[in-house]
């Protein structure tokens, strides 16, 4: 396995977190490049790079920095994603506690490049400690002079995972509810209080330092031609070593969890792996045996990368069990600003769970599948299209562990 | 109004004012420090917030209603909040929960934590206690107390 | 700036303007589309879902309320796979729905209802054990009642007190199917337009307090009408019914739409003077407080009017439809009588406010201008005929013609109101609207007209 470290790098050091041992190790040095390229020519590094937002979508990052207006009187901004949500996600926290001054380096060029003089990190309210390490690593960055330019404020959640989605987000941060908006009818930046802002993941800004300190091709020398790079992956449930660990896109999936994962636990058999949080369609072991790790194979599975957290179930994993409880997460999260989602989130789980109490029937199985045909493509946001793909993936894959069960 | 914020939250909301293009995004932030000076948010706090801050008192009771970490009630017991998603069921959450059971604590079931690469875990105030067993669960709550 | 352009819908094509809601233009044209969240006061919020047509070129379906008209432009509102949408949509947002039709007052006139007949038809899946309990018969304030588990979420209420009123009472809370409307602890809703929200309720979760188990909507007759609380002229129906053996009843007034006057909404206090229409009326001919007949009235009203021959005044309400006055006119030219209507007392500044109410709460004072009527007080102090003008004028004798009982000691004749007589307004913006006749009484009292040409010498 090639060892790729873009972003986890300093992760191993010892106060890794403390402005000290960043900048020995390098830390603020792109800083430079900002005295050498224009703004214009960074938005082209960063679209030349083809860098993936790696909150989940897995769009070209640089296609939404190219939205925002470059001379307009009405401040621009950038917000940080933090608020990682995704079941089987954890990838962001990693970055926060141990190497917040690259995200802040990430997000000094990226501001440099959108023209924005403040950057908020939104983070989810759970992650108290790590915002705690986060905001010390900006205070040292405000001693040192290095945010005289640009401010940066880190605005806590309180426990919505709909905030994730980047327009709840912005309406969470403008002090409401965290509904999603409506899609605008054209390609524009989101906004924020009427001004422009830029909303992007936590781990795509710290991958900016990268790409600008050694150019797109750089970057493009790890991964995939359609997915360049490294994500921090991350694998949890039934593994010997759980965890986080950077790799390059295309990596084997198999190998991947041999190799950092040590296997799975207890010398049991593979059942299925959830690819990429929740929110994507599990994978039989037989389909995990085959896939590589970058958004095109998986798409082309009906799968998809997402967050790249995968959760990995062993052979006892009841499937019908692990459905329902990943039902009870959606309905629970629901935002339940529209029907299809407010109303299916609710009685998806309780068909789920008559299933699980052996009370369940055949109709109920058709019956799930056409709510989840309901739930798709018929809501504000990708949520519910989210639950929709997670019952059709169990539901079509195992399906005869639900029969068994009715 | 029995609600007033300290000193030292007054000046934090003043500082905060400058940070933002609008004070309604403050809110959040206020309700953080309303629950932190009296653990919980009553609604004199939702009134004096919205006087601060420019969003009407019911949007603001809204909010605090969609948001899982606020409380509209005073705790009278330690909240102990366990994650129950996939990750840290497949490690064991069920053992922890059960295990909980009988101890003199809310027990708070949670969705996804962010933590499942040290599943099963939970939170309690503001520290998360991960990679947890009915063991490591009796010496957290004994600190506690 | 926008332009006008066609586009198709259902293989017909429409004009419409560029960049404008297609929702509205489906229900400016009648093409049948399901929807709760919207409404055109409110705009689109898009959250029920239910309002899906297919549009060429789109792979999703798309909702129409937050559709905007684009040039060549092609919808298809109908076949099986959108009604296949719409029945789904509309089976989640049922699943939790009490289903309780016969004790609900909203049947008859709930979109729930109407939509269901369209698309639904569906089996009960769900057990009403399984349902998500709310809170019901909740007393939000202001007449207003709340069955939390009829809600579908639509928020028009909360936009409503958002947007409208700028009261901020009503809000959804919590989240997921746990989502409900509410008021905050402890306070209530309280605003002068507060029971609008009911009729922008489109199902059973809003009742009125006031209207609530009094009738069952389909045997209520609607007509249109002006009210007359305040020189605005607020569009309204009059739903009245007479049941059998019974009078006819007036049991409600709701906003009518005219965007040029009252838009969408009218106020509550408006809405609820259709009680003062049928409570303590005058219904016989009086003398000196004893009931005399109709006959003994005339007779006496012609000889007083002989006897104060030049000394008359005639005094009248600003409030009386524009053909009663200028019969009225006609008549006092006949007895040669100078015709008053002191206006001060209609101008109430405490009433007002910048929505709809207006200070000035006579229905037809513009009218009185138009007509030159005089509105200093009445100089003779012979014979005063007073036409239903609040104020007693002092004069050697009186003849007065009231809607309404008052303690005064002289001849009265009982007349008609508003709603048992058709006529035309001005209201304070100079717009001429018609009322309609809406009540016709057992036992009728007879029009200011029909009295004129009684007494007409």
């Amino acid at each position: 396995m090639k060892t790729c470290k873009i972003v986890s790098r300093k992760f191993h050091l010892e106060n890794s977190h403390t402005l000290e041992v960043a900048k020995v190790h390098g830390a603020y040095n792109t800083l430079e490049k900002m005295e050498v390229y224009s703004s214009l020519e960074i938005i082209e590094i960063i679209k030349e790079s083809n860098l993936r937002g790696k909150g989940g979508g897995g769009s070209p990052a640089g296609d939404k920095w190219v939205l925002m207006p470059q001379n307009s009187d009405n401040p621009s901004f950038l917000v940080v994603n933090c608020d990682e949500s995704e079941p089987g996600t954890f990838k962001d926290r990693q970055i926060i506690s141990k190497d917040p001054h690259l995200l802040i380096e990430g997000i000094l060029i990226t501001c440099f490049a959108i023209k924005a003089k403040h950057a908020y990190i939104y983070i989810r309210g759970e992650y108290k400690q790590f915002q705690d390490i986060l905001q010390s690593a900006i205070d040292e960055a405000y001693k040192d002079g290095l945010l005289d330019n640009c401010d940066i404020t880190i605005h806590r959640g309180a426990g919505a995972y709909i905030c994730g989605e980047k327009s709840a987000l912005l309406e969470s941060m403008e002090g409401k509810r965290g509904h999603p908006r409506l899609k605008p009818k054209q390609k524009e930046p989101e906004w924020f209080f009427d001004h422009p802002a830029l909303v992007n993941n936590v781990e795509t800004i710290a991958s900016v330092p990268f790409i600008i300190q050694n150019g797109a091709n750089a970057y493009k020398a790890f991964g995939t031609k359609q997915s360049p790079g490294t994500l921090l992956f991350a694998m949890s449930g039934h593994v010997n070593k759980p965890g986080v660990y950077e790799a390059e896109y295309g990596t084997p999936m198999m190998e991947y969890i041999e190799y950092f994962g040590g296997g799975i636990k207890n010398a049991k058999k593979l059942k299925a792996v959830i690819p990429g949080g929740a929110s994507s369609a599990i994978l039989t072991a037989e389909e995990a045996s085959t896939v590589t790790l970058d958004y095109e194979t998986m798409r082309s599975m009906g799968s998809s990368l997402g967050t790249g957290g995968m959760i990995v179930m062993d052979e006892d994993t009841c499937m019908v069990s692990a459905l329902k409880n990943l039902l009870e997460f959606y309905h629970e999260e629901s935002c339940g600003q529209c029907t299809p989602c407010r109303e299916g989130t609710g009685w998806t789980d309780k068909l789920v769970g008559k299933i699980v109490n052996k009370e369940g029937t055949k109709e109920d199985i058709d019956k799930l599948l056409d709510i989840a045909d309901t739930m798709n493509g018929k809501t504000i946001c990708v949520f519910a299209p989210a639950v929709a793909t997670v019952i059709t993936s169990f539901l079509s894959k195992f399906r005869d562990e639900f029969e068994a069960a009715l | 109004m029995s609600f007033i914020f300290n000193d030292e939250n007054l000046l934090k909301i003043e500082a905060l004012k400058k940070r933002y293009p609008s004070p309604k995004a403050l809110c959040l932030p206020c309700l953080w420090m309303a629950q932190h000076q009296e653990g919980f948010i009553s609604i004199d706090a939702i009134d004096v917030i919205s006087e601060k801050i420019g969003i009407p008192p019911m949007e603001i009771y809204r909010v605090v209603t969609f948001y899982t970490m606020f409380h509209l009630e005073p705790q009278d017991k330690i909240n102990v909040q366990v994650c129950k998603t996939l990750s840290c069921k497949l490690c064991g959450s069920d053992e922890i929960l059960k295990h909980l059971e009988d101890k003199d604590v809310n027990i708070q079931h949670v969705e996804c934590l962010g933590s499942c690469g040290t599943a099963p875990v939970m939170q309690i105030d503001d520290i998360y206690y991960e990679d947890l067993t009915p063991a490591k669960v009796d010496t957290i709550l004994k600190e506690l107390r | 700036m926008s332009k006008m352009i066609d586009i198709i819908v259902d293989s017909k094509t429409y004009t419409a303007k560029e960049g404008s809601l297609l929702i509205d233009l489906l229900i400016k044209e009648k093409i049948k589309v399901p929807y709760f969240c919207y409404h055109e006061s409110l705009g689109a919020d898009g959250n029920c879902r239910m309002c899906m047509v297919e549009i060429e070129g789109q792979k999703r379906p798309q909702i129409a309320c937050d559709t905007l008209i684009k040039e060549h432009m092609e919808v298809r509102s109908t076949g099986k796979n959108i009604e296949k949408i719409r029945t789904d949509i509309l089976e989640l947002e049922l699943i939790n729905h009490p289903v309780d039709c016969p004790v609900c007052d909203q049947a008859g006139e709930c979109s729930l209802q109407e939509f269901y007949m369209d698309y639904g038809l569906h089996n009960a899946k769900v057990i009403i054990q399984d349902k998500v309990k709310h809170t019901k018969h909740v007393d939000l304030g202001s007449n207003v009642i709340l069955d939390q588990e009829r809600c579908v979420l639509c928020a028009r209420c909360t936009r409503f007190t958002d947007k409208i009123t700028g009261t901020h009472e009503l809000g959804i809370i919590g989240r997921g199917d746990h989502a409900r409307v509410t008021t905050m602890p402890g306070r209530k809703l309280d605003n002068p337009y507060a029971m609008n929200v009911v009729d922008l309720c489109p199902v059973g979760a809003l009742t009125s307090k006031d209207f609530r188990f009094s009738q069952r909507v389909w045997f209520l007759q609607t007509v249109n009408s002006i009210c007359h609380g305040c020189a605005k002229g607020c569009n309204i129906f009059i739903d009245h019914n007479k049941m059998k053996y019974q009078d006819d009843v007036i049991y409600r007034f709701r906003p009518r739409r005219n965007d040029d006057v009252n838009g969408f909404f009218m106020c509550d206090e408006g809405r609820l003077s259709y009680k003062q229409l049928q409570e303590n009326r005058q219904e016989t001919t009086l003398l000196n407080g004893k009931e005399i007949t109709e006959d003994e009235a005339i007779q006496e009203a012609k000889e007083l009017i002989q006897r104060y021959k030049d000394t008359i005044s005639v005094v009248i309400d600003a409030n009386l439809y524009s053909e009663e006055m200028e019969a009225i006119l006609t008549f006092a030219k006949e007895i040669n009588a100078s015709v008053y209507s002191p206006l001060d007392v209609y101008v109430d500044e405490s009433f007002k406010d910048d929505m709809l109410k207006s200070a000035n709460r006579a229905a037809n004072y513009k009218t009185i201008g138009i007509l030159n009527i005089d509105t200093n007080k009445p100089k003779s102090n012979g014979l005063i005929i007073n036409f239903n003008h609040p104020q007693e004028f002092k004069a050697d004798s009186h003849i007065n013609f009231f809607t309404h009982k008052c303690d005064r000691d002289d001849l009265v004749f009982p007349i008609a109101v508003f709603s048992e007589n058709s006529g035309t307004l001005k209201n304070e913006d100079g717009i001429v609207q018609k009322c309609e006749k809406a009540v016709s009484r057992n036992i009728p009292i007879p029009t200011i007209i029909e009295s004129l040409i009684k007494i007409s010498l």
